[in-house]
């Protein structure tokens, strides 16, 4: 996993990614009923895009990126190689986290009525979507 | 008291002439506890995901007509296939269900029916 943020003059500089990665979330939320919000956020927990209706989005991806680091160490730990998802079911809802390539993580929040087997495969799918958006845009400013 | 969900799928697929592919879902969740069969062209993950979506339509639907009954079984008849979706009732596991793929050439619909429903009573989830 790949750090995307930069220490500069001007404090932490992120990466920008291309409007299609926001256009993935609201195609994503389309596809699931009794999706509340949806965000990609980079490992290091900075939102790069999210869905209109996710409030909270900063705090989501900090935590996500506390979360994420204890998921990769306990896959890791215990054997079951890199890390693919995180799924936390609280009394209210669900909180999802899907890797999205090296660097990047799409996380969802949805109700408890949500179909969890539908969340799954679609937020697989949108993953793979994401992952591509984010690399190309990474390998685009790494370029001098 | 223990499962058995794993040795019931296993016979219901050999026992049921055509079986396809087997699941016993949570429809709550639309996540399979057990699957047998399958294979690439009959993904039963995401059979499960999918007719969770249907059994909870029909269940929405009954609501809102208002009439206070409880879905016995569910048929969808495919080209090739048959697809039957039967509830379990309440004893044995509220929101699950049975899912069967036949193959329409060489499944007998009554029989299968009948011997899902044998299936259902046996069950302990």
């Amino acid at each position: 996993m790949r750090r995307l943020s930069r220490q500069s003059a001007e404090g932490n500089q992120h990466l920008t990614v291309p409007a299609a990665v926001n256009d993935e979330l609201r195609s994503l939320r389309a596809r699931v009923p009794h999706l509340t919000g949806a965000l990609v956020a980079s490992v290091d927990g900075f939102v790069l895009a999210r869905d209109a209706a996710t409030s909270e989005a900063e705090g989501i991806a900090a935590l996500t990126a506390v979360a994420l680091g204890v998921g990769i160490r306990l896959a890791e730990v215990t054997g079951q190689g890199g890390f693919r998802e995180l799924l936390v079911r609280g009394e209210q809802g669900y909180v999802a986290t899907y890797a999205a390539g090296a660097s990047a993580v799409v996380t969802v929040l949805a109700q408890p009525s949500v179909n969890v087997g539908r969340l799954h495969l679609e937020a697989r799918r949108s993953t793979v979507r994401v992952a591509e958006l984010v690399d190309a845009a990474l390998a685009q400013s790494d370029k001098p | 008291m223990a499962s058995n969900i794993e040795p019931i799928l296993k016979d219901a697929m050999t026992s049921i002439e055509g079986a396809i592919g087997v699941a016993l879902v949570d429809y709550t969740s639309g996540m399979a506890l057990g699957t047998i069969g399958g294979g690439k062209d009959l993904d039963l993950t995401v059979a499960a995901a999918g007719n969770t979506d249907v059994v909870r339509a029909k269940v929405r639907t009954m609501e809102m007509l208002g009439l206070k009954d409880e879905i016995e079984d569910i048929l969808i008849t495919l080209g090739t296939q048959y697809h039957l979706i039967r509830l379990l009732n309440k004893r044995q596991g509220q929101g699950m269900f049975l899912y069967l793929a036949l193959d329409k050439a060489r499944a007998n619909l009554a029989m299968a029916r009948h011997q899902l429903k044998g299936y259902e009573g046996e069950l302990e989830v």
